[in-house]
């Protein structure tokens, strides 16, 4: 297993239903391995190239920041003057950064974050930030109604009790398993009854180049009450010229309750080299409805797996996607919808552009159970195929034990139409510019899907076609 | 191996001893299987020592072997010690006359329009006739066949008269390490059917084994092989088109082709072993291995089949286009009731420039019976231009069915083009309201649009398996409405 189980102590191991948790996903990942290409959910993305040997996990900062704080040795500006910091002192400094070493640069005077100056989030929005997995205070001020406290803080508090480790069964998810045994970062996302979010909230991972060989988890748990409205952004950022390595392995845990609505969307943008492993699990009550778009254009081997439960009636859900790439990357589209009550919708879209010698797998899953009647479940997955040794490989599954249902799929892969460029080299448009206005409008289809139209334009912006 | 030869046979033959005294005895193995039980089926079929050595390597490599579970069935565990691999297991008591025959088969016989005298050789009431009577009816036909020189016999006596040819093609296209059921196949196949059309010969009729494999009551590892030669042609058809009581618990069959320069091969399969009673008890488990390669330019195959039978199926009529601008196709309708469940769909392995696919797959499921429709298309870094088009539509009668499409598509050549479409939906209540109204009973209207439905591939059968496989259609739907 190398590098992805170790021994690391981790903050919160007197709690004991958390530290239980954290035992079960470590056992269950020794039981369930890493999948290998027998593995029918990993059948396309080979994980040779994963080489977990040399990973590192960092020590938990929550640790650090208490050991400090005993020591009265934080030399951060914790009390005010711009640093809004919501700092527990008596918990454990959440602030991510190392005290002991005294470079808590970020909240010094004279220095803005710089984290946050680079990235600007170009639509109004709560902007959360992560550094190499780890959260950065502060925390934007959130309005009456939404509550967000990091992942540890809602461990002892006991809100995230109820659902957490609850949502993604880890017994079928090896990498979930892995990110339950080092779970500690993350966000706790509640937003109330009938109240909806004025903007959206972002949050951003940040790594930097010569940030090499790290391994972190990130666990989410975001709740929807009943008639609770939202949008939730997650942005993996990789800064620098130096192609690092490192790998993240993320799971999110979504519970939407009656009537509520979440838009989520994210852009993986990773280093090249890196490795992203998403999972997120929805579970949805009646009336509800969850709009996920995902846009991947980084990482080596970088996996999305939206796992979707309609369990109640009239839920439904719609999960998009799009991918473009290039280079050696192996980029992989997992969907997993289960209509698990009669008049449940479902509706996805996944377009992916496949350069360089890359390989774009898509794998969808439609599964409708036996009293699930009258529901709708629709896929479509079209790639388009730019060089001569990139690769796609699609599986749309359906699953299906109801009679009255209306379930379709449908899978193209090709390449450019020679006539469409034709068509424009003749009117005076070079062969290149054209190639890429096709590409652009051949994403734009599942682009289109994104609701919110400030937040389409932030994606279409990274959704270029790769440089050959 | 010679020296050791007497030995062997001695060894068996003591075993054996008394097993095999008796004529009747001497037709069917003991239960079991070891090496010992394979060089009996090849010395009782007086094979060469190649075919010997074939089968023993096929076994040695299939004992360390698992059974494959990928398939969505869910059978009995198959003990494949307690089975005989030779011969039928069982020894019908031939019925003295139509009187005697189970009537729920005469009615179904009845419903195929089948002639009376054709009912009674396929209850098998006149057993020896039919077995004389396809025998010379292939004989005839032999003699006509061979005038253009082509062959067409049982594998068994092709290994003795045309030894070249089967050594050259057996296991060529499906070799014993293939998989599980194929490699068991290979160990023990005991009889099937050879076919060989040589260079540009079109093949005058339909070849079938239709009355060879019921009447002789061969059966549970059927092989066939066969080969088109350049710029030839042949129309193959092959099972049962009345339903035998066959209560075999398993079938392993093999069948390769090989399709060279310019020829093509057509075969069809009407499927229609036992599928268990109602309650889902018994029944054929139905594991078959069916590939085409086409080896040559322009060659082309065409799979069709229609699978209504069998308790459990698994089975995945490929095609290899090796050649350039090879084709293949595959229509299949299949068709479950009651408790019958089936694996089954297609492989298209696009290796040769501007090679073309095409799959229509419709599934029709029926009281509790499960379906998946199982599918690959892949295309090779250097298939250029290979195009593909696929198609499963599925029809759910009921609300304990199931039906399942699990297409896997692999491009690797991005001057491919591949399309897959797949609809899941039922017999809508307006459709049926529309032909009751009309005074078309419940019934007959379902069945009415369940030919409809299957249209697409029920014309590419020939004429005469299609008029029954239509029929076929009914029958298996009975009971399934209402």
């Amino acid at each position: 297993m190398g590098g992805l189980v170790q021994k690391v102590k981790l903050f919160g191991e007197y709690i004991p239903w958390f530290q239980a948790m954290r035992d079960k996903g470590a056992i269950t990942f020794d039981e369930l391995g890493l999948p290998t290409p027998k593995t029918e959910a990993w059948k396309y993305t080979k994980l040779r190239d994963l080489n977990t040997d040399d990973l590192v996990i960092e020590p938990s900062n929550f640790l650090s920041e208490m050991r400090v704080t005993a020591e009265e040795a934080c030399g951060c500006h914790h009390e005010d003057g711009g640093c809004g910091c919501h700092h527990h002192h008596g918990k454990g400094c959440c602030c991510g950064h190392h005290h002991e070493e005294g470079d808590c640069h970020c909240h010094e005077e004279g220095h803005v974050c710089e984290c946050r100056q680079k990235l600007q989030v170009p639509f109004d929005a709560y902007v959360i930030h992560f550094e190499k997995g780890k959260m950065i205070p502060p925390f934007p001020d959130f309005p009456r109604g939404v509550e967000v406290m990091n992942l540890m803080e809602a461990v002892i508090t006991e809100d995230a009790k109820e659902y957490l480790g609850k949502v993604a069964d880890i017994k079928l998810h090896p990498f979930a398993a892995l990110n339950n045994a080092y779970m500690e970062e993350g966000i706790y996302l509640c937003v109330h009854k009938n109240v909806k979010v004025d903007k959206p909230i972002v949050l951003i991972n940040h790594t930097k180049s010569g940030e090499e060989n790290i391994f972190f988890n990130i666990r989410n748990l975001i709740v929807l009450e009943q008639g609770a409205e939202a949008e939730f952004v997650e942005w993996y950022n990789y800064t620098g010229a130096v192609k690092s390595r490192y790998f993240a392995n993320l799971v999110n845990e979504i519970v939407l309750g009656k009537n509520a609505k979440l838009s989520h969307y994210k852009l993986q943008d990773e280093a090249f080299k890196a490795n992203h492993i998403a999972l997120s699990v929805v579970k949805q009550k009646a009336d509800s409805n969850y709009h996920n778009f995902c846009l991947q254009r980084g990482a080596n081997i970088g996996r999305n797996e939206v796992k979707v439960l309609l369990n109640d009636e009239n839920a439904s859900a719609e999960v998009n996607a799009a991918y473009i790439m290039s280079g050696w990357a192996t980029l992989d589209t997992t969907t997993d919808i289960l209509h698990l009550s009669p008049r449940t919708y479902s509706s996805q879209l996944v377009k992916g552009v496949v350069g360089g010698e890359a390989k774009g797998v898509f794998q969808g899953k439609i599964h409708i159970a036996q009293d699930a009647v009258q529901t709708e479940g629709k896929q479509l997955h079209r790639a388009l195929l730019l060089s001569d040794t990139a690769e796609i490989d699609v599986k749309p599954e359906l699953e299906i034990f109801a009679d009255d249902v209306k379930c379709s799929h449908g899978a193209a892969s090709g390449e450019l139409d020679e006539n469409q460029l034709f068509y424009m080299q003749s009117r005076g448009i070079g062969r290149e510019e054209a190639k890429q206005i096709l590409i652009d409008a051949y994403l734009n289809e599942a682009l289109a899907k994104v609701k919110n139209p400030e937040i389409r334009a932030w994606l279409s912006d990274y959704a270029h076609a790769p440089q050959e | 191996m010679n020296s050791q030869k007497p030995e062997i046979i001695d060894e068996s033959g003591d075993k054996y001893k008394y097993g095999f005294v008796t004529d009747i005895a001497a037709d069917s193995a003991p239960k079991g299987l070891n090496e010992d039980i394979i060089r009996f089926i090849s010395q009782k079929k007086g094979e060469p020592d190649w075919l010997l050595e074939f089968r023993l390597k096929a076994y040695e490599f299939w004992k360390n072997m698992k059974e494959p579970t990928w398939a969505k069935l869910n059978y009995d565990k198959i003990d494949y010690q307690d089975l005989s691999y030779y011969s039928a297991p069982k020894q019908k008591v031939a019925p003295k006359s139509l009187d005697e025959v189970d009537p729920e088969l005469l009615q179904t016989y009845e419903k195929l329009g089948i002639p009376l005298k054709e009912q009674e050789v396929l209850a098998g009431v006149v057993a020896v006739d039919a077995v004389f009577d396809s025998v010379s009816v292939a004989t005839t036909y032999r003699q006509k066949l061979a005038e253009q020189g082509i062959i067409f016999c049982s594998i068994s006596e092709a290994v003795k008269e045309h030894p070249d040819l089967v050594k050259q093609y057996l296991g060529s296209v499906v070799p014993y390490t293939d998989n599980f059921f194929a490699c068991l196949n290979s160990a023990v196949f005991t009889d099937g059917s050879f076919v060989y059309i040589p260079k540009g010969v079109r093949c005058p009729m339909e070849l079938s084994t239709y009355f060879r494999i019921n009447a002789k009551n061969t059966g549970q590892f059927e092989r066939t092989l066969i080969v088109a030669d350049d710029e030839s042609y042949v129309s193959y058809l092959e099972g049962c088109t009345a339903p035998q009581r066959d209560e075999n618990q398993l079938h392993a069959a093999i069948v390769e082709i090989v399709v060279n320069k310019n020829a093509e091969v057509k075969y069809s399969t009407v499927q229609n072993w036992y599928p268990g009673d109602k309650d889902g008890k018994g029944g054929v488990y139905n594991f078959v291995t069916k590939r085409a390669a086409c080896r040559g330019e322009n060659s082309k195959v065409s799979w069709t089949q229609v699978e209504t039978g069998s308790a459990v199926t698994w089975k995945y009529p490929s095609c290899v286009l090796q050649g350039d601008n090879s084709s293949g196709e595959f229509y299949s309708v299949a068709i479950t009731n009651n408790h019958q469940q089936a694996d089954t769909g297609t492989k298209m392995i696009h290796i040769g420039k501007n090679t073309t696919s095409k799959i229509i797959s419709k599934g029709i499921s029926a009281g509790f019976s499960n379906q998946t429709y199982r599918g690959l298309v892949r295309v090779a870094p250097k298939a250029d231009n290979a195009r593909n088009y696929s198609q499963c539509d599925s029809l759910l009668i009921g609300s304990h069915c199931g039906s399942h499409t699990v297409p896997y598509v692999e491009n690797r050549n991005k001057t491919a083009k591949l399309e897959h479409e797949a609809t899941t939906s039922k017999i809508s209540d307006e459709q049926l309201f529309y032909c009751e109204q009309r005074g078309i009973g419940e019934e007959e209207a379902v069945s009415l649009i369940v030919n409809g439905f299957c249209k697409e591939v029920m014309q590419h059968l020939p004429m005469e398996f299609a008029i029954e496989a239509a029929k076929l259609i009914n029958i298996s739907l009975e009971g399934s409405v209402g």
